[in-house]
């Protein structure tokens, strides 16, 4: 309130400055300084003095014409072929749409599109893989893992080991007869089969049974055979390993007939 | 190690599957390994003058000697951490080298510094207490990431340049890092390229209730405490390099290589991971595998080294989502997963 009391009051006295000003006498106003004669007089005709008109030279004027920078052609812009498509496209659809079927179906696409996004932004976010829905096969690493395996539960054992016997492929004989006890031990359900466990686990799985040392012991035969890439292994070498799963083969069947 | 741990690593599963030394003697193995196991053996027995049970820890730190790598070791105050690296070190007769990292810690502190002699006008660098055989960074994780950059070069390459002059580490050249966990007061996480150098991560854990009695009873008698002279050195520089020369030539059966870059693999695709292990988490696994497999008497790897030494491989090189974090799983849980899923070539 202070302040537009201050400013009306500036405002007023303003006013009368300027009242004050307006009748001060002309005496007090300073007197104008004496200006020089300015006034323009035309000149003198001079008679005497011969106009010459200069022109330019037409050769010169041609090679001016002659520039490039001096064609002022208006070139006419052409549509190419992609711009007559999408004129055509734009066209089609225009006509489209004046059309009452053309308006519902765009009027009702424009919802479907948004529900289509809606429902991938939800299954994205609930990290659904789509990609088997169209039939696509799930992305997978570069180094796919051997899905050839062997089955132990398919595997003609008896002829894969007379064969590599035969051959003399005495570590893949190691392996196959391991392979078998593994069968054997399963169809028991003296052990739980699966690919994902180690031979250690299915020795832990035995227990404090009996035939736990025995199976060990083969564990740590077929081991130092396979993972030790033991290829020179001997007939006399072989004979032990055979020796070994053969008595623990024997020692298996009593137990299933004691049980 | 953490012996009553409810994580899927603890103690229970460290016990060395059975197998090993004690395999049929038709099958022994084609390396001699009885100078190695020899010299783990008396490791061991310096080592248990001093600490109380810890067998696992102490198993896979001589495994990380003998790989070539670098360890670090995570655990709360109080857990021996320190105690047990220095005394690793003694073990050793090499050089040794301490340095306890603090927040104000600059790189020429470790690497070292070009100091200018005016008689001789020209500058002469400095080593810093990087250079040594054995280098035990105490509290690593207190130092901010400037400092830590300074470790880059060093723990990779063996060296370190110094303006434009390269100066190579001695052979062997290992670091023992400890590390209060991240939760804790004053400590920073270190970057993922420095965690990504360490061979292993190990956890150290609470001893449990008999080891800690025993701790006690030691002290009480008089027997225990941390008197470090009591310690021998046992494994020279010469005898180490030929120890890892030795387990350089370990078998590895082809399928094992595919099964390692498997599961180093899974941790790039695993959903709950922000962030997967480096080709170099492939190598330290097959290098960590082929000296336990050594240390445990064979020369060959099994699934079971591959599989026993993933968690201490592969937990801090990995990132969990926060979504992950926040419904309480674990680096562990994620490991343990994967290694479930993978198929064990056999």
């Amino acid at each position: 309130m202070v302040i537009i009391s201050l400013l009306i009051r500036l405002r007023r006295l303003s006013c009368l400055l300027v009242l004050l000003v307006a009748l001060t006498p002309a005496w007090s106003k300073p007197k104008p300084k004496p200006q020089a004669d300015l006034t323009v007089r035309p000149l003198p005709a001079d008679r005497t003095t011969i106009v010459s008109l200069r022109r330019p030279a037409e050769q010169q004027l041609r090679e001016f014409r002659a520039q490039r920078e001096f064609q002022y052609v208006e070139v006419k812009s052409e549509h190419s072929a992609w711009d007559l498509f999408w004129a055509r496209v734009w066209q089609w659809f225009s006509s489209l749409l004046a059309t009452r079927g053309g308006r519902i179906m765009w009027e009702y696409g424009i919802y479907a599109l948004l529900l289509i996004g809606f429902v991938f932004v939800v299954l994205k976010l609930m990290q659904v893989d789509i990609t088997r829905a169209f039939g696509r096969a799930p992305r997978r690493s570069s180094l796919a893992y051997d899905t050839t395996t062997e089955d132990i539960h398919t595997l003609d054992f008896s002829a894969l080991l007379a064969e590599a016997e035969a051959t003399g492929n005495y570590r893949l004989a190691v392996r196959l007869g391991y392979l078998q006890v593994l069968k054997q031990l399963t169809d028991q359900g003296l052990i739980q089969w699966q690919p994902e466990k180690t031979n250690h686990d299915y020795v832990h799985e035995l227990g404090a049974s009996s035939l736990r040392p025995p199976f060990r012991e083969l564990t740590q035969q077929f081991e130092y055979v396979w993972y030790g890439e033991q290829n020179d292994l001997s007939a006399a070498q072989y004979a032990l390993a055979r020796d070994a799963r053969v008595a623990f083969q024997r020692q298996l069947a009593s137990t299933r007939h004691a049980a | 190690m953490e012996n009553n741990s409810p994580l899927p690593f603890s103690a229970a599963d460290d016990a060395a599957p059975e197998t090993g030394a004690a395999a049929t003697s038709a099958f022994a193995p084609r390396t001699d390994l009885s100078g190695l196991s020899r010299h783990a053996e008396a490791i061991r027995q310096e080592l248990s003058k001093i600490i109380v049970g810890q067998h696992a820890l102490a198993e896979l730190l001589l495994t990380a000697i003998l790989a070539d790598g670098h360890v670090l070791l995570e655990g709360v105050p109080g857990v021996a951490k320190t105690l047990t690296a220095k005394l690793l070190a003694r073990t050793l007769a090499v050089s040794f080298s301490r340095l306890q990292f603090t927040p104000d810690l600059m790189p020429s502190d470790v690497l070292g510094t070009s100091v200018f002699l005016p008689n001789k006008s020209e500058f002469e660098f400095r080593p810093g207490p990087i250079f040594a055989s054995i280098v035990l960074i105490d509290e690593i994780n207190r130092a901010p990431a400037k400092t830590q950059s300074a470790l880059f070069e060093v723990m990779e390459e063996r060296q370190i340049t110094q303006d434009g002059t390269r100066y190579p580490m001695t052979d062997p050249f290992v670091v023992l890092a400890t590390q209060n966990p991240i939760e804790q007061e004053g400590t920073y996480r270190l970057p993922e390229a420095q965690l990504d150098r360490f061979l292993f991560k190990l956890n150290v854990g609470y001893p449990t209730l008999e080891e800690e009695v025993a701790i006690l009873q030691g002290h009480h008698s008089g027997l225990g405490g941390t008197s470090l002279e009591r310690v021998q050195a046992v494994l020279t520089a010469d005898d180490l390099r030929q120890l890892r020369a030795q387990v350089q030539r370990q078998h590895v059966e082809p399928k094992l290589l595919e099964y390692i870059a498997r599961l180093v693999g899974q941790t790039r695709a695993h959903k709950g991971l922000y962030l997967g292990a480096s080709p170099r988490a492939s190598l330290s696994l097959l290098n960590g595998a082929k000296a336990l497999a050594a240390l445990r008497g064979r020369d060959f790897v099994t699934p079971e080294d591959v599989q026993y030494l993933a968690p201490h491989v592969l937990r801090h090189r990995i990132l969990l989502t926060p979504e992950r974090e926040m419904e309480g799983h674990t680096a562990d849980d994620v490991v343990q997963q994967i290694v479930q899923q993978i198929e064990v070539p056999r």
